[in-house]
């Protein structure tokens, strides 16, 4: 009986979602369409959905352009770095606020959330004066740094609420084996929040990969620009090239997945594989 | 061992370069000037200034801090290193009064050869005047045109309209072919809505100011206003709500998908007209309400801002891009007009860019050489849009942009 | 305290290096007079503050960023709660459907925003054909232009970037949930809905937590969206306080940068509220139970 029932739970579960992937992807897969048309199709009336004219020369033509190799390098620098940089330093604080009361960490939680409070938009200026002071516009580091910190609330917030999910028996059981406070963190405690730390390494990243204003202002150097600033010249005020934009779009989509594709899996719990006993 | 033969060597390397550093900072040179210039176009822009930054390096040893910015984001790039007190050293913007109403630029006599001056054309040196000063340098410069479709006017069966009365028929006449087809494309959106404004406006006797009075609410405007307003509702010739619809990705669009029978526009839609090929287009006089068409002249600007010791490294830089051959390479391979006396020399025999180089005489500028202009047109863009709404108020709209230009200019 | 500096001191440096300093600059911004072009022209102590209360805008602006933030987030936590349990337990296709869900985040909010002015365009846009076709709509419909339907349309745009994000934290939390609970709900006799609401849910409260105030957070700030969309119309009739800060600053008459950070200040002060209201109200549901 249970089987019967739990197959037609599955079904029903399958076939909404692939309803939910459809309402997902939808949007996408007209970007990808509209990619793949030439220029002078991209705005009739009626609108079409599929090309008359498939060009994936459009692709070809991004993926070659070296400008556009030179974007995605700088991405790809800046998002892991910044990525790493924020882990590694959320990580720490995460444990210990989940684990310690100490006088401070309230106000410390709530520093690092109120931080998160103020816009991109507003404190641009004020880095562009800071970094052109320290002398690290056009640098790596500049938007490594910055990213790394825009983040770290999120990256904070979540570990801490993983952190403190965890039962204390496993530590304890750590503990009378005989770890230290450090080893018991690395050897123990993350394996079991993994779940927790992968959910804050993709949204660090894709949130350093998708970054544009600090970008767009601290990278004046063509050389240096980011994807996000750099696929902007496809369309500019006289000249638009959307097929180009929605193409290098579309590419620019496909880094994120690829991480997503490594580290999904380690997105199932290893709690519930009952590490107490 | 090492230790004592390195610490001499050491200290006369230091001596040496202190002395070098000191030599080079004594003749005032700066070591790179920062020019920003903004994106006209992906494929000519950025070539033409890197190459350019390149003559000037080998010319003068200076390096080029050359930064190429969209025009969506080059206002607040530009306000964010001013407010950091960051200025570029040469700026091309389509504004340049507010910057010399506070100082910060160097006058034509200070920052250009004389050659240079003298080459500029009339009006556009005019239009680069504040205070009987020439502080913004024309750099290129486009007029408007009337575009028509052909084919759509030809089923029609009407002629290009030469008054407004004649306007009103055709695209009645346009419209009523049914299919989706729209007589009149207006834009009046917030990109650029003061530029089809100024167009309408004039071409009935009105303008932005009379003297140094401003005039936007004068009888004639609202006169105006209310006939574009007529246009979109009464006569509903227009696309759906063209308060809230700009050129670029509208207006333009859907001339080019060939829906519409008229349009006003400028030499860059017409050659992605022709790179398309899709529409039979004719380009032609602005209508008019006063016998005279008259059309709208827009120039960009080049400034020199006022730095320590950088004057004569930024007219060196200046001299080299008005060099004839320069300036005209890079003015037509962007599809836009020339500004100096010999540049429009060059560039007559152009058969593309005929109907605008005939209109150029009698294209009027926008009063930028008022400072209170860079608000006024914001204030335009940001609420002309709203007098054509349904229910909207012209006169009410016209008022209130002539109270803040009156107050703004305190 | 001192262990703990250990343990915080990364976090403290990145935040006082990269946060804390602009933020500085941007009170001394606020306090401060500036010429249209940028410059600097003296200390004017709070009058910024007080000319932005006599902004005429300020009251439909404030409005508008409630409506934005209220919808985009309630809904979001709503769809989100169904799509994590849904993606919880093992069904044909889960993998699928768990990468399609990366895609909207993965994808800039720039480019999401541009696509979707397209796709709402009343010319060009598919959303009018194809609702046009299914027979939902007699006519096209001007989304972006129609004073109506722009809120709307930027609602469901904020939601659709913002689902993923939110069905993952709360598919981390759903994870910490150990079998055994259920098995033990199960055995009171609790089952279904009941037991989502007396077992699941106070369980997912970290979870909600985080998801709730971050989203509220990011929505508040959010720019690419509502600029993009709401781009082709005059006014501040649908701007929210991070597209009105814009505004002043660099695309409206008043081209007021001091103003502008005078707003962003007020801005930080208002989503703080927000998140202290929202701390509060969740605190309090947790008498009942």
């Amino acid at each position: 009986m249970a089987g019967g029932a739990g197959l037609i739970r599955r079904a029903a579960a399958g076939g909404l979602g692939l309803l939910v992937a459809a309402a997902l992807l939808a949007p996408y897969a007209v970007m990808l369409l509209t990619a793949l048309k030439p220029e002078a199709e991209l705005r009739v009336t009626p609108p079409r959905l599929l090309p008359a004219e498939w060009r994936p020369q459009n692709f070809w033509a991004v993926l070659r352009d070296p400008e556009f190799q030179s974007w995605l390098r700088v991405s790809l620098v800046v998002a892991v770095v910044s990525t790493a940089l924020v882990i590694a330093a959320a990580v720490p604080a995460a444990y210990h606020t989940a684990r310690h009361r100490f006088a401070g960490r309230g106000a410390f939680l709530f520093l690092v959330l109120v931080t998160q409070m103020f816009a991109p938009t507003a404190l641009v200026v004020g880095l562009y004066r800071e970094f052109f002071e320290l002398g690290l516009i056009n640098t790596y580091a500049a938007l490594i740094l910055v990213n790394a910190a825009f983040n770290l609330a999120f990256a904070i917030w979540i570990l801490r609420a993983f952190f403190a999910s965890i039962p204390r028996e496993i530590e304890e059981a750590a503990a009378v084996d005989g770890c230290g406070r450090a080893g018991t963190l690395l050897r123990v405690v993350l394996p079991v929040a993994l779940p927790g730390i992968v959910t804050a390494t993709i949204f660090a990243f894709i949130a350093a990969w998708n970054e544009y204003i600090v970008a767009l202002t601290l990278m004046t150097d063509a050389a240096m620009r980011p994807l996000t600033v750099g696929i902007t010249t496809y369309v500019t005020a006289y000249v638009q090239h959307w097929d180009l934009l929605f193409a290098a779009s579309v590419i620019a989509i496909v880094p994120v997945v690829v991480l997503f594709a490594l580290i999904e899996p380690y997105l199932v719990s290893g709690l519930t594989a009952g590490s107490v006993k | 061992m090492m230790s004592r033969r390195l610490l001499p060597v050491l200290t006369l390397l230091c001596v040496i370069a202190a002395v070098g550093a000191a030599c080079g900072r004594g003749d005032g040179k700066p070591a790179t000037i920062k020019v920003v210039i903004a994106e006209y176009s992906r494929d000519h822009t950025r070539p033409f200034w890197q190459d350019l930054a390149e003559q000037y390096t080998k010319q003068t040893g200076i390096k080029v801090d050359l930064q190429v910015i969209d025009w969506n984001s080059i206002d607040q790039q530009v306000s964010t290193m001013i407010q950091n007190n960051q200025p570029p050293d040469v700026l091309n913007l389509n504004s340049f009064s507010s910057y010399a109403k506070d100082g910060l630029l160097y006058s034509a006599d200070e920052a250009l050869s004389s050659k240079t001056r003298d080459d500029f054309l009339e009006a556009f040196a005019r239009g680069g005047t504040y205070k009987d000063k020439l502080y913004g340098f024309p750099i290129l410069a486009s007029a408007r045109a009337f575009f028509y479709n052909r084919d759509l006017l030809e089923r029609a069966k009407v002629e290009p309209p030469r008054t407004w009365d004649d306007l009103v028929q055709a695209a009645r006449k346009v419209q009523a072919l049914g299919g989706g087809v729209i007589g009149y494309a207006l834009p009046l959106g917030p990109e650029e809505a003061q530029a089809e404004w100024s167009i309408w406006m004039w071409n009935n006797g009105g303008d932005w100011k009379s003297g140094d009075a401003w005039t936007i609410n004068s009888d004639k405007n609202v006169q105006t206003l209310s006939f574009l307003a007529a246009l979109a509702n009464t006569h509903r010739v227009t696309q759906v709500n063209p308060g809230k619809t700009n050129r670029t990705d509208g207006a333009f669009q859907l001339f080019k998908d060939g829906k519409v029978g008229m349009v006003m526009g400028f030499s860059p839609l017409a050659a992605q007209l022709d790179a398309e090929g899709k529409v039979h287009y004719g380009v032609t006089q602005m209508p008019t309400n006063v016998g005279t068409p008259v059309t709208l002249g827009v120039e960009d600007y080049l400034m020199a801002f006022k730095k320590k010791g950088n004057q004569e490294a930024v007219r060196q830089f200046l001299d080299l891009y008005y060099q004839p051959e320069q300036i005209t390479r890079w003015i037509t391979a962007e599809g836009f007009l020339p500004v100096t006396k010999t540049g429009l020399a060059r560039m007559s025999g152009n058969e593309k860019l005929k109907p605008y180089l005939d209109a150029l005489p009698s294209a009027r500028l926008a009063p930028t050489t008022d400072p209170v202009w860079d608000k006024v047109k914001l204030d335009v863009q940001q609420t002309i849009g709203l007098a054509v709404q349904p229910g909207g108020d012209p006169r009410q709209v016209l008022d209130r942009l002539q109270k803040n230009a009156a107050e703004s200019g305190r | 305290m001192g262990r703990a500096l250990l343990w915080l001191g990364p976090s403290l440096v990145l935040i006082a290096a990269v946060v804390i300093y602009p933020a500085v600059e941007l009170v001394r911004a606020s306090l401060g007079r500036y010429s249209i072009t940028g410059l600097y022209q003296g200390a004017v102590g709070l009058r910024n503050y007080g000319r932005l209360l006599e902004q005429e805008a300020l009251p439909t602006v404030v409005g508008n960023t409630v409506t934005w933030v209220v919808l985009v987030v309630g809904i979001t936590i709503v769809i989100s709660l169904g799509l994590a349990q849904l993606l919880n337990a093992p069904f044909p296709g889960r993998r699928l459907v768990r990468w399609a869900l990366i895609v909207p985040w993965a994808a800039s909010l720039i480019m999401t925003s541009k696509l979707f002015v397209w796709l709402y365009d009343y010319y060009f846009g598919l959303v009018n054909r194809a609702l046009v076709a299914a027979g939902l709509l007699r006519g096209p419909v001007d989304w972006l232009g129609d004073d109506a339907t722009v809120m709307g349309a930027m609602i469901a745009v904020g939601v659709f970037v913002s689902l993923p994000f939110t069905t993952y934290v709360l598919l981390a939390g759903l994870a910490t949930i150990p079998g055994e609970v259920y098995e033990a709900a199960r055995v009171d006799g609790a089952s279904g809905w009941r037991a989502y609401r007396a077992v699941t849910l106070p369980l997912l409260r970290p979870a909600l937590l985080v998801a709730a105030v971050l989203n509220i957070i990011y929505v508040f700030n959010s720019f690419p969206i509502v600029w993009t969309l709401n781009d082709r119309n005059p006014g501040m009739a649908h701007d929210t306080m991070i597209t009105y800060m814009y505004k002043i600053a660099f695309k409206s008459a008043l081209r007021d940068v001091g103003l502008a950070a005078a707003l962003g200040v007020v801005n930080v002060g208002l989503i703080l509220i927000a998140v202290l209201a929202y701390l509060k109200v969740s605190r309090w549901r947790e008498e009942p139970v």
